[in-house]
C-alpha cells in the first residue's frame, strides 16, 4: 500500500478528495447522511467545472479546443470528503489523470444523458430518505 | 449574510447570480438532522444568498432547484431551464391525481 505513497503519508491527509463514479457516490453519501444522524451536519455542493487546471484550460482555449463541462458534486460532513463528476452530453473519454491514480482514486469515466438524469433521481430519492426529520406541514402556525 | 424569506425570490436571485458568473459559482446544501435545518446557499464568493427552512414540504421545491442547477451546471448557463421546472410540476400534478383516484 505504501509503496505508492513517495514518503507522503496519505491518512494523514485530511483534505484529499476522493472522485468517485455516481453510484458509489451516492453510497458513500447515504452512509454520511446515517453517521451524521444523531449529530453534525451534512454539506452538499454543486459547481460547474472542467476539472482540469487552469494552466490546461489556457491551453485548450488557446488553440481552440472546446472545454467540456460537468456538475462536480461534493459532498462532506467535515470529517470526510467524497466527489463526483456528472455530465450530461456524451462526449469522448477524458483522460484518466495522473494525480488520481497515484491517489488511487478513481475518475469518473462517460456520462450519458441516461446516467445523467439517473443520478439526478436517485439522489433526489436518496435526500428524500434522509431528510426526514424536517417538520411536518403545520396548519396552526404556517411559516409562510 | 441576510436569509431570504421568500423561496421564489431566492430561486429568481440565485440563477441570476449563477448566469453572471458561472465559473466561479457554487450551490451548496446543508442539512442537520439532529436539528432538522436545511440551508441552501448560493454564492460566487463576491455576493452569498441564504434560505434555511425546517418544512418537510420544502423538500419537493428544493429537489426542483437542485434539477435547476444541474441542468445549469451540465448544459452551460444559457440553457433554458423552464424544462426542469415544468418536468417537476407535471410530475407532481400526477401524483395528486392518483392519490384522488384511491380514495
Amino acid at each position: 500500500m505504501r509503496r505508492w505513497s513517495f514518503g507522503f503519508n496519505f491518512e494523514k491527509t485530511p483534505s484529499i478528495m476522493v472522485l468517485l463514479q455516481p453510484d458509489p457516490f451516492l453510497n458513500e453519501l447515504t452512509k454520511m447522511f446515517e453517521q451524521n444522524k444523531e449529530k453534525g451536519s451534512v454539506w452538499v455542493t454543486f459547481k460547474r467545472s472542467t476539472l482540469k487546471c487552469k494552466a490546461v484550460r489556457q491551453r485548450m482555449q488557446t488553440v481552440g479546443e472546446l472545454l467540456e463541462y460537468r456538475c462536480l458534486v461534493r459532498a462532506t460532513d467535515g470529517k470526510k470528503k467524497i466527489s463526483t463528476a456528472v455530465e450530461s452530453m456524451e462526449t469522448r473519454q477524458i483522460l484518466i489523470c495522473l494525480v488520481y491514480l497515484i491517489l488511487r482514486c478513481e475518475i469518473s469515466g462517460q456520462l450519458s444523458t441516461k446516467e445523467h438524469q439517473k443520478f439526478q433521481a436517485s439522489y433526489a430519492t436518496l435526500l428524500k430518505a434522509h431528510m426526514d426529520s424536517l417538520k411536518k406541514r403545520d396548519r396552526k402556525d404556517k411559516k409562510k | 449574510m441576510v436569509y431570504i424569506e421568500s423561496w421564489d425570490e431566492f430561486v429568481d436571485k440565485s440563477v441570476q447570480l449563477f448566469r453572471a458568473d458561472p465559473q466561479s459559482s457554487r450551490y451548496v446544501m446543508k442539512y442537520r438532522h439532529c436539528d432538522g435545518k436545511l440551508v441552501l446557499k448560493v454564492t460566487d464568493n463576491r455576493e452569498c444568498l441564504k434560505y434555511k427552512t425546517d418544512q418537510a414540504q420544502e423538500i419537493k421545491r428544493m429537489e426542483k432547484l437542485n434539477n435547476i442547477f444541474f441542468t445549469l451546471m451540465t448544459r452551460g448557463p444559457d440553457v433554458d431551464i423552464t424544462e426542469a421546472s415544468m418536468k417537476e410540476q407535471a410530475e407532481s400534478q400526477q401524483t395528486k391525481k392518483g392519490r384522488g383516484r384511491r380514495q
